[in-house]
Parts: C-alpha cells; structure tokens; sequence
C-alpha cells in the first residue's frame, strides 16, 4: 500500500520502520530538516522516500504524491496539524483512509465528527487500560462478528447527567438497549427498573451501535 | 451580540476594541496571559487564558451561547481548527477565519469556511495603491 506519513518524530519514526517491513511504500512529510535526514539515512530507500515541508499545505502534499496514496496518516505532535493534514488529504485530495494522533484525549471525538476516519490518542489508551481491567474492544470485536450492530460501552455517571437521581425505567432507553452492569463503590450491581443511577457509577451498557453515542454523552452530562 | 475571539495579538486586540465601542459582548481567548497587556486600559471585555482548540477552554468562553467566533490567533491551522469546532460542533451562526496562506485559504473556501486572507489584501491593497500612483 503507498501510505504518507506527516510527522517524523519518535512516533513517525517507528512508524515508517514497522510499515517499511510489511513492504508498504512510504512517504514521510517533516517540516524539521534534521529529523527528515534521520529517517532518510536510517530508511530511505525503495520503501521509504522524504518529503521536506510543511504536510498542513496543499502544494507540499501535492509534490510529496498524495494522489497515489491509499492511506494518510498525521502523527505530529500538534493536534491542530494533524487535523488540517487529515482534512485536505480527505476532503481535497480523496485519500480514502485517514488516521491521526491526538495529544488532548479530548479531540478524538472532535477529530471524527470533523471527519478523520481513525483518531488514536495515547493518553486515552494507557487511560482506558487503567480505568478498566476489561478491554471492550475485544468484546466489541466478537460481537460485531455475531451481530453486526450490538455494542458494548461504558460510561461514568456525571452530576450534570439528566439520568443522574433517576430510575432506569424512567429515564426512557431507546428500544433494545439495557444496562448490563453498573459498578458502583468497586462492587458490581446488576440493576433492574428500580435502580437508581447516582453520580461517579460507572454503567456498562449493551445497545444499538447507532443509539449509543447519545445515551454516553447524556450519562456523562455531555451536551453535543 | 456575544463575540469569542480566538488570539490576542494586534489584530484581536484590535478587534476587541471595535466590537466592544460598537456594543457587543466580547470575550477573548489567548495561551499567553501576557499578550492580554494589548488590550487598551477600559476595554469592556472578558478574558480566558488557553489554547482555543481546547474545548474546555472553548466552553468556558461561553462557545454554547455564542453568537459568533473569529479565529484570529497567528497560527493559520490552530484558526482552522478552533473555527471548525465553533461552527461544526457548536453551530456558532457566525464564524470568521484568519487564514495568512493564500493556497490554503482557496481550499478553506473550497471546504466551505468564511475566510480571511491578510496576505492576498495587502497585495491587492498596494496593486492597487501602485496602479493608482501610476495614473496620477
């Protein structure tokens, strides 16, 4: 596959040193000079070419051959840039996958409704396997080979929540959606109707992929 | 109406004193706590200390009531960014984008943003100020 890569510090790096050794084509952007040179002495070759620029203008991504390219990824360490990357490689130039990293956990979710197809954030990573003993993602993954559309997600009751204080039978779940578990004081309640939700449980819920964001952002007190 | 400007440099500082002498709500947001010095002594306006593409910081410059943003911090995708958010995440009505590449503002326009380009009228400004120089 001919992947760009825009940001050749640490994380570009090994970047292009995995990819290079599954046989992908890679074009690596870095407006740093001396970072360019490092992965162009360590890789460059068949593989692996450099770009020296700016991977945020149209014209650099231009002459680095993005209309070849089948996937883009934006890995500077400024979120902004990754952003506006993604952005013209998607929106102008028609790369069909885009991924970027985010330093601030806080713009995966803006980076997908701005349009990037896969957001990674680190931070949320080590995060996550923090908060939970329990990857979902692998439940998620067996799940979608089951049935297509049934996810599981959690979320951490606010006190801004609209549920927080209510019953489960009163907070009025879309059709098909049940809270499986809510962790509560780290004891695991399995709830009926009369439950009450109260601020800092953590609820793991089961539902429809599509009616899912809507109902975690309301438990987290999220407005959209 | 209520106004966030994003950049407190001589153009936001600027634009801070037009809109709030014109009557409107204005807050500004900067990183830099220093560059609020800008600001002319009696400008009626509030200041928030962050990054603008940080939507916390965004929220408590008051993003979900806001009338309208103008992204004019000196970092053309920083502007991008922080204007996306406002129009696409908040539907703020009114937002204006500061962007100083000429080719990247084309694809800003391109992709639907309100954009300015101080580059393209500088040079549009002295063409026309040579031209009319020339006539004389």
């Amino acid at each position: 596959m001919r992947i760009i890569i825009v940001g050749g510090g640490n994380v570009g790096y090994y970047l292009v040193k995995t990819l290079m050794a599954e046989k992908h084509r890679i074009m690596l952007i870095d407006s740093n000079r001396a970072r360019c040179e490092r992965v162009e002495t360590a890789f460059g070759g068949a593989y692996v070419e450099v770009t020296h620029g700016d991977g945020t203008s149209a014209d650099c991504l231009r002459d680095a051959g993005i209309y070849h390219a089948e996937a883009f990824i934006a890995v500077t360490g400024q979120d902004q840039n990754n952003l506006v990357s993604c952005q013209l490689a998607k929106d102008y130039f028609g790369v069909k996958r885009t991924i970027a990293r985010v330093k601030n956990p806080k713009n995966i979710r803006v980076f997908e409704q701005l349009g990037v197809d896969s957001v990674i954030s680190s931070t949320a990573r080590i995060a996550g396997s923090i908060d939970s003993e329990l990857d979902w993602a692998d439940v998620n993954t067996l799940l979608t080979r089951k049935a297509t559309h049934v996810r599981v997600r959690e979320a951490l009751v606010d006190t801004d929540s609209p549920y927080s204080g209510k019953r489960l039978s009163e907070i009025g779940l879309p059709k098909g959606m049940i809270v499986v578990c809510i962790v509560r004081d780290g004891e695991a309640v399995i709830p009926d109707g009369e439950t009450v939700l109260t601020p800092d449980d953590n609820v793991v819920i089961l539902g429809n992929e599509s009616d899912l964001p809507l109902v975690i952002s309301n438990i987290r007190g999220e407005t959209l | 109406m209520y106004i966030i400007i994003a950049g407190c440099g001589k153009i936001g500082a600027n634009l801070v004193k037009k809109l709030s002498v014109d009557g409107h709500d204005v807050v500004v947001i900067d990183p830099n706590e220093e560059n609020f010095a800008q600001l002319e002594s009696g400008t009626n306006c509030l200041t928030v200390t962050g990054m603008p593409i940080d939507e916390d910081v965004l929220k408590s410059a008051g993003i979900e009531r806001a009338d309208a943003l103008c992204a004019v911090t000196s970092d053309d995708n920083v502007n991008i960014m922080t204007a996306q958010i406002a129009s696409q995440l908040y539907h703020v009505p009114h937002v204006v984008t500061r962007c100083y590449d000429p080719d990247k503002n084309e694809v800003l326009r391109q992709m639907g943003l309100c954009t300015v380009c101080p580059t393209m009228l500088t040079v549009a400004e002295i063409g026309r100020l040579l031209g009319e120089t020339e006539e004389e």
